[in-house]
């Protein structure tokens, strides 16, 4: 047995061994409230076992092992359906950032620490009502006030920030520099005074992004995590840092084999679904499609534990996938007919169709819009043209609004 | 084999990619077009001279013993080029169903000939609109060989093929020598596939393997020529992909390149995408060669496969607009050969039949 599959194996056997309290059964019926206590009470449990920063340094708290351990506990860990999701953005951008820039590493320890056992929750502010995809045209502001920083302005779409107690930010700091080149880098306090978080109610009925309003919210300048200017630097780092992050065939919905079962189980004009030949072809293009993708991954990882570094063939997944759940849940609930008008926000988009549906379209613009996906593929991969690009070498405040 | 090539089999790629790009002629290839019964010799002599026909035959027949992954690589870099003879894929078939039939004195009297390139084989299962029919109409007893095979992919000059047949009743795989066959020429879109429907009357013919032992030989035999296949069009597409790209760069239209526009650059890049799930569904096919799952890896790869070329041959005719749509720009070669290749070997509604199938099996 390598080195990888005993970690395989401990991995879950751990995981077996806390299943029946944390997993998918043990949260059936639970209030986000409920849910998110005890998600907290899973990543404690977590890393008292040592499965928790597996890939950090050592004096941060971590394992000390390789990000390919990572990957695979998080592949092991996502068949189970932990509680897990409310720490997915802290622990994957925002604290390893703390982490890299934080000015005071006795503070950055101490919050990784609680960061990992759940106890804290950091969120990543980049996102504004201006400002999505175009991330540097982002318009929050922070201003010299005396030794530190006076913030003012408003985040979107950030995730959980209702439940975190520490943020990332970039905020823009010179805007009479061309955009990209006016913007720094901080940590915030969500508790500090002037911080107002609004939850934002989204199409499938939940909630766990937020709007965020700062009004003159003072900032140490020690919270300062880039060069004043050097903002934008950092906030590609951020983004760049979990590149090969554990990866989902199936779009984050549900599995193939969930249709095969549904159209095996539903009559159409008298006889099983499967016997029709529209959809068994869309069983077998979702089917290559997946293969094709789970093929990918696994070339990645291989070619990970040998040292190299995997193709960028890895950057399709999110695009094919979440693009092909979409229109498969159409097809369940289309197969569903008249049976499926039921409907509930509890229900998970894994093993839900309807709720895979509703909340597809989450997926296809967060964490990079499709159109931003097929314009990194065609640039840095094929080498084409960037777009045309108005605003280049224009100082911000000369840009047209 | 794993799903990481090793270095030889890098080495495959590499040598057949360079060997194949000196000696190809897309001018001579579209001379070829309005002719039957030719091949493009100098690609047929470099594939004799490489040892391509005989990669995946044992070394005791006078091959090199290597796998599908070898031939799958090489078939990859012909795909590119628009090989100009069909003979490395259909070869194949019927050289592993001489391996598979055991029959020391068949192997001995043809496998170290198609080896070395002398004879050519090739593979006759399909008959009407179904490329593996259960029933055959075709009949083989007491040693002669009757009825038609339509559209048979090298079947205007191959020596020999192995024919599925019904004998008393049951499935069976013959091997027929084809001097002694009627073959009427198909005048075809791709006319250096050597299409011809194939007449045989009390053709002689030899008993290779029947009953249900023949039926799941020849569908092994159609999945193992179908991932072939699907190198190829992989390979065709990935030259489709980046010839789209490099027009992109240099076509300039309204003050900029044509791959600055969204339009263009995303038709591209989903090109990208196509290209790499059929080549990553190809590796986990002949890396499943011989195991539970081959027939799905294979569905997959095929269905996969023919997608991308399809799809990199309607959009790249699309991106050079007027001058993709000309005989001297040459892309509808690629438009043939897509359609060609696409329908032999079983087409997308024959695999992903199967594939259903058998995930219900599995289910």
């Amino acid at each position: 047995m390598t080195d990888f599959e005993a970690y395989r194996a401990s991995a879950r056997a751990f995981l077996d061994s806390v299943a029946g309290e944390f997993a998918k059964d043990a949260r059936k019926g639970l209030t986000v409230e409920e849910d998110l206590a005890l998600g907290r009470r899973y990543m404690a449990t977590k890393y008292d076992a040592g499965f928790g920063g597996i890939s950090w340094p050592k004096d941060y708290g971590g394992q000390g092992l390789t990000h390919t351990h990572k990957l695979i506990f998080d592949t092991e860990e996502a068949k189970y359906g932990m509680p897990v999701v409310y720490f997915g953005i802290s622990l994957g951008m925002p604290v390893p950032i703390l982490m890299h820039h934080g000015q005071d590493k006795e503070f950055a320890k101490e919050r990784v620490i609680k960061a990992l056992r759940g106890e804290e929750i950091w969120c990543q502010l980049f996102s504004e009502p201006s400002g999505g995809s175009d991330l540097a045209g982002l318009r929050t502001r922070a201003e010299v006030d005396g030794n530190g920083w006076k913030l003012n302005g408003q985040k979107l779409w950030t995730s959980w920030a209702q439940y975190c107690d520490y943020g990332v930010i970039v905020a823009r700091t010179d805007p009479t520099a061309q955009k990209h080149k006016g913007l720094t880098y901080y940590w915030v306090d969500m508790k500090a005074p002037g911080v107002d978080v609004r939850p934002v109610k989204l199409a499938a009925g939940d909630s766990h992004v937020n709007e965020v309003f700062f009004d003159d919210v003072r900032l140490e300048d020690s919270q300062r995590m880039s060069p004043v200017g050097g903002g934008f630097a950092v906030a590609m780092h951020t983004l760049m840092i979990e590149r090969y992050i554990a990866t989902d065939s199936a779009g984050f919905g549900p599995p193939l084999d969930l249709f095969v079962e549904l159209a095996k189980t539903t009559d159409y004009r008298g006889r099983p679904a499967i016997e029709d030949g529209r959809i068994r072809s869309q069983i077998a293009r979702n089917h290559a499609m997946r293969a094709g993708l789970d093929s990918i991954t696994a070339r990645a990882m291989l070619m990970m534990q040998a040292g190299m570094e995997a193709g960028p063939e890895g950057s399709l997944n999110k695009l094919v996938a979440v693009r092909s759940r979409q229109r498969l849940s159409e097809l369940a609930m289309d197969l569903k007919g008249q049976s499926g008008f039921a409907y509930s926000e509890h229900n998970s988009p894994r093993e839900e169709w309807t709720n895979s549906w509703i909340s597809a379209p989450t997926g296809r613009i967060a964490g990079g819009a499709d159109e931003m996906l097929l314009n990194t593929i065609a640039e840095r991969i094929l080498g084409l043209p960037q777009d045309h690009r108005p605003d280049k070498g224009v100082p911000f405040n000369q840009i047209p609004a | 084999m794993s799903i990481l090539y090793d270095e030889g089999q890098q080495a495959i790629a590499t040598e057949s990619r360079r060997v194949l790009e000196a000696r190809t002629s897309k001018d001579r290839l579209l001379k070829l077009l309005t002719t039957t019964g030719e091949v493009d010799q100098p690609f047929w002599d470099t594939a004799v001279e490489q040892g391509w026909t005989g990669l995946a035959i044992p070394e005791e027949h006078g091959g090199l013993g290597l796998t599908l992954a070898e031939l799958g690589l090489v078939a990859q870099q012909t795909g590119a080029v628009i090989a100009g003879a069909p003979y490395l894929t259909v070869g194949y078939g019927a050289s592993q169903a001489l391996v598979a039939a055991s029959v020391a004195e068949l192997q001995a009297a043809w496998l170290p000939k198609l080896s070395a390139g002398e004879v050519l084989g090739t593979v006759a299962f399909a008959e009407g609109t179904d490329p593996l029919p259960a029933a055959p109409a075709t009949t083989y007893a007491d040693g002669k060989l009757n009825g038609t095979k339509p559209g048979v992919t090298a079947g205007l000059t191959a020596d020999i093929a192995v024919v599925l047949a019904s004998h008393q009743g049951r499935p069976a795989l013959v091997l027929v020598e084809l001097a002694d066959a009627q073959r009427s020429v198909i005048d075809s879109y791709d006319n250096t596939r050597l299409y011809a429907d194939l007449t045989f009357a009390d053709t002689p013919a030899t008993l290779l393997v029947d009953g249900e032992a023949a039926a799941t030989l020849a569908l092994d035999l159609l999945a193992r020529m179908a991932v072939i296949t699907a190198h190829e069009q992989t390979g065709a597409a990935e030259a489709l992909l980046f010839t789209a790209r490099d027009y992109a760069l240099t076509r300039k239209a309204f003050g900029q390149p044509i791959g600055a526009f969204q339009s263009v650059k995303h038709r591209i890049a989903e090109l990208y995408g196509f290209v790499e799930i059929a080549r990553a569904n190809c590796i986990h096919a002949v890396a499943s060669e011989g195991k539970d799952n081959f027939l799905i890896a294979a569905a997959d790869a095929r269905i996969a496969a023919t997608d991308a070329y399809d799809t990199a041959a309607r959009d790249t005719v699309q991106i050079h607009g007027g001058i993709g749509a000309t005989w001297e720009g040459g892309l509808h070669l690629h438009m043939r050969r897509a359609r060609s290749l696409a329908v032999e070997q079983g087409n997308l509604m024959f695999w992903e039949d199967l594939l259903v199938d058998h995930l219900g099996d599995a289910a």
